[in-house]
């Protein structure tokens, strides 16, 4: 199984754009509370799980709690996504940024290591990393080599300012719609704010998001034996991985590590080889870093099926 | 030659005779030994269109070059003929002692023709063949049939044999009989009606010739790898539970046909696990000859007897036909071997009449009082069908025949491809192996090729059609040709890291012959075009390419996969991409520069 354990990036940044326009919401949209805190800093402290630099690119007068991020200003306000990635690329200490609006509230981080993953793809490095959701790109959820900083600069100074310039110009990654599904079914991570009714509907998700999630794992063949019970109730943290769900089980059933579980030396568990996973009956799946959901069920069966 | 003993044995049951033939290295070669070999000789010895039961039919033992290497899981054996319940060919495999014993007869091949006048069994030694009366073993189990033989050779020669041997089903010539030795089966395709056509109880081997190998040092460091890789983590189920183990991962995943293919999940599954069994009873752990695994289970019934037990078994005795009593499917299971039935068979064919029963399409059952889930009907049924009794005589013939026997309706949920019932996967959660099935040349069948594999490992989704399953499915196959002509058991398959290449060494290391990868896929892919050859010869038509109606008609209603179906044109569409794959024409015939191709 591919069961990478995510840890802190050093090559790699995020940058946050906080200075867009809130017109429509009558207030800076990095400030709207979500559990008493501000967006902005659930989004540094989800992002600073990935990345150990994180920029923040605020508006000419843009005022913002203390956070631990490099905070720098436009020079020019209101240049449009191009001028705040291209302020954000040039403050980064890493080669590469995931790159962010301030309003999305529901970033998922399974697929942003996908993003990042895909800088070098069948055996071709790209530049940018772009996903394609509902026939549009996202520029502000994508990753971006340092390296096109020039490129930004030019369009600055020529008023290119649609990213899509850059998109012709340089090796671009499109992530379809099935990529991101496998790891975002409903393209929560693209759900940004405009308006009142916006910030109440996600206000209402979120409660029900960061409520931690309940699973069951069922165990068959050996693993059953092993662990002498058919079933293991989880109880995992709100975004919860395959990876995750295997690490509690390890713990739950110490039984199983070794036989069925492998656990290394950072605590990471995965699934030796012979074993396989699949969620609710339906579906194998091979990647740690699939996300769980409330009531899913996780199947742990031998990989040799029939015979 | 090394790993061959490069000749045949030449058995003439009508005149009492034998004799022995150089088998050309070139042939070898070409189609290695086990199935490989047994389809050539089928092709070369079996007059077109030949009756099963007529005398003309042959029937055909085979060894493989891997036999008595010691390699782990090639203790194994085929045997070959013309199937009486498909028309096409029966290539079944079983194993252990009489494995090795076959081996060292000195034949690469048995080549059994004729018939005999009364029962007769043969004793064959490497120095050459007795014709022995069995008229004191008419109607006797394999088993019992075994162990006299072994005795009365032992106080009048004081010498071991080894036995192969049919019940009474075979006797009766039930389309669906067994040949049985050591309590393994060489189950499908009715392999043991052919030895009863010939009037041939048994055969019974000893032999002491050696074959050599090319390189010993070599054969023998493989060895160690397979062997310490057969003990790792890949066999764990097999080693720890055996395939029962199968049962209720597939009712999880809404692959475990029951009631004759009506639906699937099962409400008993968790008390018919195999799980269940291992914790809740006394079991026992047997293997073939020289086997590092040891899949084989054995299971105390109530009654106290040990009985082997198998998903397949377990599938077809019980959910197939809605028991839910393990006791009652350990029962089954012995009855089915002490009379010689194929299991698969048996269950298909019982759950078709319990559905006819149902509907009420078939009125001499009532007296039966068979119906789904009545063991104790079933379990009177068993031995009906061995000696032909009653109805027995009509489910003796195997659900296509007898469904002809009822009517129009009853054909449409008569559960078998070519004729052959289908073993425990349901096609439409398992596209597939949907396709696996229908086209395989024995008919339904799990075990020439895999392609289930692809379903249950997500590398397909097992719910859809589409036009990539043909090269799967010939893969698989020609995958599961080359397994069962070395021999080495299906169940160490994943303890290869690059299958062809590694058995490309060690096949080279056994003959001597240089082989590589790319070699051994072609005789893979030889193999299953020589199938299809024999099958064509003898009169296949497109539609026997196909599976039953109601697979292709009726959604599964219920559990994970509710609302899943399969229809007519997806399975065209997967078919069409199989002939594709395979090189064949559109309409499933092999073309003649396919032939030149792989030299047939
Ligand atoms: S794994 Fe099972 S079937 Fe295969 S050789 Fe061993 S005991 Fe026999």
């Amino acid at each position: 199984m591919d069961m990478q354990a995510s840890t802190h990036s050093s090559a790699l940044s995020a940058v946050i754009l906080s200075g867009g326009k809130s017109s429509r919401m009558g207030r800076p949209k990095a400030l709207l509370p979500f559990d008493d805190k501000p967006l902005i800093a659930h989004l540094v402290e989800r992002l600073s799980r990935r990345f150990a630099d994180i920029v923040v690119v605020a508006a000419p007068d843009q005022t913002l709690p203390s956070l631990p991020v490099t905070l720098v200003h436009d020079a020019v306000a209101h240049q449009g996504p191009v001028g705040g990635i291209y302020y954000g690329l040039r403050a980064i200490r890493g080669t590469a940024a995931f790159v962010t609006s301030c309003d999305v509230p529901f970033l998922q981080l399974s697929f942003i290591d996908y993003l990042v993953s895909q800088l070098d793809h069948n055996g071709r490095g790209y530049d940018v990393v772009v996903p394609v959701w509902q026939d549009r790109l996202q520029p502000l959820h994508a990753v971006y080599r340092r390296r096109v900083v020039p490129h930004l600069q030019e369009q600055l100074a020529t008023q290119r300012l649609r990213p899509v310039y850059l998109y012709d110009t340089v090796p671009t990654r499109k992530v379809s719609a099935a990529e991101i599904k496998r790891f975002d079914p409903e393209g929560l991570s693209f759900l940004n704010m405009n308006t009142q009714e916006d910030y109440q509907a996600a206000l209402a998700h979120w409660r029900t998001l960061s409520a931690p999630i309940s699973c069951t794992v069922e165990l068959f063949g050996v693993a059953r034996l092993t662990a002498h019970t058919p079933r293991v109730p989880l109880v995992l943290s709100a975004e919860a991985t395959l990876g995750d769900a295997l690490t509690v089980l390890g713990t739950e059933c110490p039984a199983l590590l070794g036989s069925v579980l492998s656990a290394d030396d950072a605590g990471y568990t995965s699934l030796r080889n012979g074993y396989t996973c699949n969620i609710n009956g339906k579906d194998f799946v091979r990647d740690a870093h699939t996300r769980l959901r409330a009531g899913d069920s996780l199947l742990i069966l031998s990989s040799d099926a029939g015979g | 030659m090394y790993g061959f003993h490069g000749r045949l044995l030449r058995i003439d049951l009508t005149t009492q005779s034998y004799t022995w033939q150089d088998i050309e290295a070139s042939r070898l070669r070409a189609v290695l030994g086990g199935v490989g070999l047994g389809a050539s000789l089928l092709y070369e010895y079996a007059p077109p269109r030949v009756e099963p039961f007529s005398a003309d039919n042959p029937l055909i033992f085979t060894s493989a070059p891997l036999v008595g290497t010691g390699l782990t899981t090639t203790a194994k054996y085929a045997v070959v003929t013309k199937s009486p319940l498909t028309g096409f060919i029966a290539d079944s495999l079983s194993s252990s002692f009489f494995a090795l014993e076959l081996k060292r007869v000195g034949a690469d091949a048995l080549v059994i023709t004729g018939a005999a006048e009364h029962p007769t069994y043969l004793l064959i030694t490497d120095t050459g063949v007795e014709f022995r009366t069995a008229a004191h073993l008419a109607g006797l189990s394999a088993q019992e049939t075994e162990e006299r033989i072994r005795y009365a050779v032992r106080t009048a020669q004081g010498a071991e044999v080894r036995v192969a041997a049919i019940g009474r089903a075979g006797e009766n010539l039930v389309r669906f009989a067994t040949l049985s030795n050591e309590g393994r089966h060489a189950g499908r395709g009715g392999v043991g009606a052919v030895f009863g056509a010939k009037k041939l109880k048994a055969v019974a081997l000893r032999g002491q010739r050696r074959v050599a190998v090319a390189d010993t040092e070599a054969v023998e460091k493989i060895a160690i790898t397979l062997r310490e890789r057969s003990v790792g983590p890949h066999t764990a189920k097999y080693r720890e539970i055996g395939t029962v183990a199968n049962l209720a991962v597939f009712d999880r995943l809404g692959s475990l046909p029951t009631y004759n293919f009506q639906n699937t999940p099962f409400a008993q599954a968790e008390a018919l696990s195999g799980e269940s069994f291992i914790t809740n009873g006394f079991s026992q752990t047997h293997g073939c000859a020289a086997c590092t695994i040891r899949c084989e289970r054995l299971f105390q019934s109530l009654s106290g007897e040990a009985q082997r037990l198998e998903y397949e078994t377990l599938f077809a005795l019980g959910p197939l036909c809605g028991i839910e009593e393990p006791d009652a499917v350990l029962r089954a299971a012995r009855l089915c071997d002490q009379h010689g039935l194929d299991t698969i068979s048996t269950g298909g064919t019982l759950a078709w009449a319990a559905e006819c029963a149902d509907k009420g399409l078939w009125p001499e059952l009532h007296a039966t009082g068979l119906s789904f889930g009545n063991a104790e009907a079933m379990l009177a049924l068993i031995p009906d069908i061995a000696h032909r009794r009653g109805v027995g005589a009509v489910l003796a013939e195997g659900s296509r025949r007898a469904a002809t026997h009822i009517g129009a309706e009853a054909e449409s949920f008569a559960m078998q491809v070519k004729g052959m019932e289908l073993p425990g996967y349901e096609p439409r959660s398992l596209k597939t192996m949907a396709l696996g099935l229908a086209v395989s040349p024995r008919g339904a069948c799990h075990n020439r090729s895999g392609a289930y594999e692809a379903d249950f490992s997500g590398q397909v989704d097992r719910l859809q059609a589409d036009a990539g399953r043909g090269a799967l499915v010939a893969a698989s196959e020609d995958f599961s040709a080359v397994l069962d002509s070395l021999i080495v058991c299906k169940f160490l398959r994943k303890c290869f890291d690059d299958f062809y290449v590694e058995a490309a060494q060690l096949m080279s290391a056994v003959t001597g012959w240089d082989y590589t990868a790319a070699n051994l896929m072609r005789v893979g892919e030889r193999i299953n075009t020589l199938k299809k050859l024999f099958n064509m010869r003898e009169g296949w038509r497109p539609e026997d390419d196909w599976l039953p109606a109601r697979l292709l008609t009726e959604p599964l209603s219920s559990g994970v996969v509710q609302g899943v179906s399969l229809t007519p044109d997806e399975l065209r569409l997967m078919i069409q991409s199989y002939y594709a794959a395979r090189g064949w024409n559109e309409e499933g015939l092999v073309r003649e520069e396919k032939k030149r191709e792989l030299g047939l």
